[in-house]
């Protein structure tokens, strides 16, 4: 079987697509809201687990591209679809210009860095009340006007392929190669050729677009927008995700986004100590599993298909990458 | 002139406090090498744990907040066994982000956990020593006294334990190099426990110190936490002489913000924002930090 | 070796998995075919969770009474309590949850209007009532859906009695600080209008939820000339406490030459004098509830067993609970089942008597936030003047057809 795991995941888009009809309200927005969070956790995975930048600053852009868009509707009566993509184009650039600011920073700097700068997005954003209403939440247009949310359940899981399709091209193309060889040893990539400001800045872009689409589509979904959106807490959820799932892969970080909300979600039964559960199963989780749960699985999967495959070629950067 | 006085005072008290806080997150970055989630939260912890035991046991302020530290440095030593053990492994791929994700999980139950046990209204131990004293033009509360003069007198004990023990020393040479201490003869594990302890127990003290200034609540960590990493990355990321600097000036950097930003309505609202971009300039112009060191990872 | 621990440590987590997931779906099996209730609000943080808990315990109490008479059209009622955090995405998913999954007839509760206001799309997309509890934007009946009704009173209601009852104490220059939250804000510009139609100087400053060091900020109010003669505080949350204190130990307020007050409910919890002490005498605040001189029956009956079995003296946002989910179950007694459509029909008759008097809804769009407003929720300023001192035994100084005592202010002494 070569490429089981392609097909599994295949199987998993298809049978989610056929079955979205039989979910009902409720697990239809959990649904949703999971795939919200797998473009921001598979996206925030390109710059943690590939890159090695271990950002903070995610879901300030997703708040940044939320507001770009709802307040782009709100003034200038733009379509909707073009409200997100000025979100998308705005915190491209501003995400490849946080990516040059902090070439020269690595690790914990990097990270506090990057809160510091959702930190200061949060507090602009709840103290121009007169932009932005403030904790008051902003009032969005929504996407959609329909009975179910069917036709959002269906736009999110495009977003997620189309979030997926680029993470995975560009992983998969020797940009992928180049952004591990950073993250392994910056100095000895470098040596090796691989302009290591422009793969930095080129993964800080791509990862904060998409986060910005993920949180377009979120502000046109709920309906209503607060900064809240872009607090410590929800950046930490993200982390979670991405880390439980294995962020080394893009697919297995999607697998932790559904994993968790789906956990927090289950766990609403329990009133109070759902949060307190939440945090012992994170505990023991991360103890016990301390490289993710479905990083193991997920090499199980590979496994089975390029296990006959002869060895790869000797490390170093060929012209074709590690293209197969 | 009394003005520009009072807000410079007030501001160093706070400063204080901050260091305090901060200098913990930095002795457990610089053994630990992570950056702990869980610091505000133990913090709290700390301050309830001191109020129960005024409450409870009738013990004077001041040995409740000895007490108290006692109590949140085994506290520290327990944590670290059960969960940050695996981070000494090799089996551990990626140790930045355990250390980030298992304080996370820790802070998210310890929040959680004090809400229902402690209940979810605030709480005010009370005073050091009552009243307001005036100097000239200043009036400052008593409680601000003795929490600037404690932590200071713990400030100066910590750089004591630090540099004139044998087991602060030890504690540096590991922060330092955890081969080189080994090669050397002193075992570095026993410094994870003992790192992670004195760094909860100076949260506590920080927490019992500032209680009866602002009250206990379940959330009340959040804020200091990301207040100790701006300190703690401003004053370079395992410098314990930095994080007390650069925790005083940033009690300084706010207060006086607050009083003379221009805009008056917009000067409170950005006063959290303003030590954050302090922070951000500062990393842009010096990337480690003001003192910082160069070796940031887990060997 | 290695293996079966593995496969050992799997199968624990299997079977605490599917514990927890089991756990619940048993717990309903094993009900008498109640009827389902929700209820919503912040019960942990970044939410006002110590008001959500004061709600819920409200809520709780008047469920357990209901049901030990019996249950409303012979069947008990059950609440679904969802901690929604203050986050309006969390109040969606709790919304929706309670709608599709736990089929529940009418949800009541919430502590933040933006949350609610999230919530309240869900269940005007299903066409489920929904009851406001202490959420006070006015946008919320503003929107005129159907489905949602109020209880609380709403910010244009709360505002105009601060705004004249400043006005009628002769106050002139007024700083303002308001938390940085929904409450706050809308508070702050439904006052400011009137301070400005009346001529009164104001500056206002905003301040993040959880700051608790506003030293920095009263000493730049003290230099401030002329001297400002009323603090007005816009807070609902912890905040208060140090910032009273802090306040008060500064010299700027209360004390001869300036006043103090707040709105938004923490000087109306027990614990507010075990965190301020002396520094509370004299702040005026309001009590979104009947003034003792006015309590019925129902008051005197809640007050009483809220404090035998929670502990400590209710609020006005738990009273108000209280009376929400009479009033739902009052209208699932005349709409004689638990059809949406004849619940809502049922809830807009309202003519219920609770321990804050007796609740209409009204049906009229004119203004706007009229639609589903409990017009007549009242509202009254009462000023502390003993340390101590519950709001309910604290004379009422506004509005004057309420009051206690003679004067709408009183200054300390000197």
């Amino acid at each position: 079987m070569r490429g089981l795991h392609i097909y599994i995941a295949l199987a998993v888009a298809v049978l989610s697509l056929v079955s979205a009809r039989t979910l009902n309200a409720y697990w239809m927005h959990v649904a949703i809201i999971a795939m919200f969070y797998g473009i921001l956790a598979s996206s925030w995975s390109l710059l943690a687990g590939y890159a090695g930048l271990f950002s903070l600053g995610h879901m300030a852009f997703a708040s940044l591209g939320g507001y770009t868009s709802a307040l782009l509707v709100q003034w200038y009566h733009i379509p909707i679809p073009l409200g997100m993509a000025a979100g998308v184009a705005l915190c491209t650039v501003a995400g490849g210009l946080i990516g040059w600011v902090c070439l020269r920073m690595s690790g914990p700097y990097l990270a506090i860095f990057t809160l510091g700068f959702s930190e200061i997005v949060r507090i602009v954003l709840s103290t121009e009340d007169q932009v932005t209403a403030g904790m008051a939440g902003l009032h969005t247009a929504p996407l959609f006007r329909a009975p179910t949310d069917l036709p959002y359940y269906y736009t999110a899981f495009g977003l997620l392929l189309f979030a997926l399709a680029v993470l995975i091209l560009i992983t998969r193309s020797r940009w992928g190669l180049f952004l591990r060889a950073l993250r392994e040893d910056e100095q000895a990539a470098a040596a090796c050729g691989v302009a290591v400001a422009r793969f930095r800045i080129l993964a800080f872009a791509i990862a904060s677009g998409l986060a910005a689409l993920a949180g377009g589509f979120y502000a046109h979904y709920i309906g209503i927008l607060t900064p809240s959106l872009g607090s410590l807490d929800l950046m930490a959820v993200v982390v979670v995700m991405a880390v439980i799932g294995g962020m080394e892969r893009i697919p297995t970080a999607v697998g932790g986004a559904f994993g968790i909300e789906v956990l927090q979600e289950t766990l609403r039964a329990y009133g109070q100590w759902r949060l307190v559960l939440f945090g012992i199963i994170l505990l023991l989780t991360m103890r016990f599993a301390r490289n993710g749960l479905l990083t193991p699985l997920w090499r199980l999967l590979t496994g089975i298909g390029e296990a006959r495959r002869p060895a790869p070629a000797p490390r170093g950067i060929g012209p074709e990458g590690s293209r197969p | 002139m009394d003005y520009l006085l009072i807000q410079v005072t007030n501001g160093a008290i706070i400063g204080i406090i901050y260091a305090l806080i901060a200098v913990g997150v930095t002795i457990i970055f610089s053994i630990l090498k992570i950056v702990n989630f869980a610091h505000g939260d133990l913090y709290m912890l700390g301050g309830y744990t001191a109020y129960y035991i005024v409450t409870f046991l009738g013990v004077p302020p001041l040995g409740a907040l000895f007490l108290s530290m006692a109590g949140l440095f085994l506290f520290g030593i327990v944590l670290e066994r059960l969960f940050l053990t695996p981070l000494y492994s090799d089996r551990t791929e990626r140790k930045d982000e355990y250390g980030l994700i298992v304080t996370f999980g820790l802070a998210f139950f310890l929040r959680n956990t004090a809400l229902i046990v402690f209940g979810p209204f605030p709480l005010r131990p009370p005073s050091f020593v009552p009243g307001v004293v005036h100097v000239g033009g200043l009036a400052v509360t008593n409680d601000r006294i003795v929490a600037g003069a404690v932590g200071v007198l713990l400030i100066l004990a910590l750089l004591y334990f630090m540099h004139r023990t044998i087991w602060g020393q030890a504690l540096d040479a590991v922060s330092q190099s955890r081969d080189s201490a080994a090669i050397v003869g002193i075992n570095p594990r026993r410094f994870n426990s003992l790192a992670f302890g004195v760094g909860a127990a100076l949260a506590a003290a920080a927490s019992a110190l500032i209680a009866p200034i602002y009250s206990l609540s379940p959330g009340m960590g959040v804020l200091p936490n990301i207040q100790a990493y701006v300190i703690v990355i401003l004053g370079g990321m395992g410098s314990v002489l930095g994080s007390i600097v650069a925790g005083i000036l940033l009690g300084e950097a706010e207060g006086l913000f607050t009083a003379f930003f221009p805009d008056p309505t917009r000067a409170l609202a950005y006063t959290n924002a303003f030590g954050v971009l302090v922070l951000m300039i500062a990393l842009i112009l010096r990337p480690t930090g003001l003192f910082g060191r160069r070796h940031v990872r887990m060997e | 070796m290695r293996i079966v621990r593995r496969l050992l440590l799997i199968g624990v987590v299997a079977v605490v998995g599917a514990g927890m997931i089991l756990v619940p779906v048993k717990t309903l099996l094993g009900a008498a075919e109640p009827i389902k209730l929700g209820w919503v609000g912040p019960l942990s943080p970044p939410g006002g969770y110590a008001d959500g808990q004061l709600m819920k315990d409200a809520a709780t109490l008047a469920v357990d009474e209901i049901n030990a008479k019996g249950g409303v059209l012979g069947r008990p009622i059950q609440v679904s309590y969802q901690d929604t955090r203050g986050l309006p995405e969390e109040g969606t998913a709790a919304a929706e949850r309670l709608i599709s999954q736990e089929h529940v007839v009418a949800i009541m509760g919430e502590f933040h209007s933006s949350v609610f206001l999230a919530e309240m799309e869900v269940a005007h997309k299903n066409g489920i009532p929904i009851v406001a509890v202490d959420v006070w934007a006015n946008k919320i009946t503003a929107a005129g859906y159907p489905e949602v009704f109020r209880v609380a009173p709403c910010q244009a209601l709360i505002a105009t009695q601060w705004g004249n009852w400043m006005v009628a104490a002769g106050f002139k220059n007024v700083a303002i600080i308001y938390e940085k939250t929904d409450g706050g804000q809308s508070a702050r510009d439904v006052l400011l209008p009137i301070l400005q139609a009346h001529g009164v100087r104001y500056d206002v400053v905003g301040a993040d939820l959880n700051q608790t060091d506003f030293t920095a900020q009263i000493e730049r109010f003290k230099t401030h000339t002329p001297p400002y003669d009323l603090f007005h505080t816009i807070y609902s949350e912890a905040g208060l406490y140090p910032m009273v204190q802090q306040a008060h130990s500064a010299g700027f307020a209360p004390t001869a030459r300036t006043g103090i007050s707040n709105t938004g409910g923490p000087a109306t919890t027990p614990t507010f004098w075990k965190n301020v002490g002396d520094a509370g005498k004299y702040l005026v605040t309001e009590v979104v509830g009947l003034p003792k001189a006015k309590w019925n029956n129902i008051t005197r009956a809640f007050v009483a067993n809220f404090t035998k079995r929670f502990n400590s003296p209710p609020t006005p946002q738990a009273i108000e609970n209280y009376d929400a989910t009479y009033i739902i179950v009052d209208a699932i007694k005349r709409a004689g089942g638990t059809d949406p459509k004849a619940l809502i029909a049922a809830l807009e008759k309202t003519t219920w008597v609770g321990g804050r008097g007796k609740y209409s809804f009204a049906t009229d769009h004119n203004p706007d936030w009229h639609y589903h407003q409990f017009v007549d929720a009242p509202v009254n300023l009462v000023q502390f003047d003993k340390v101590g001192q519950t709001p309910d035994d604290a004379p009422v100084v506004w509005p004057r057809s309420l009051a206690t005592v003679q004067y709408t202010y009183k200054r300390p002494p000197q």
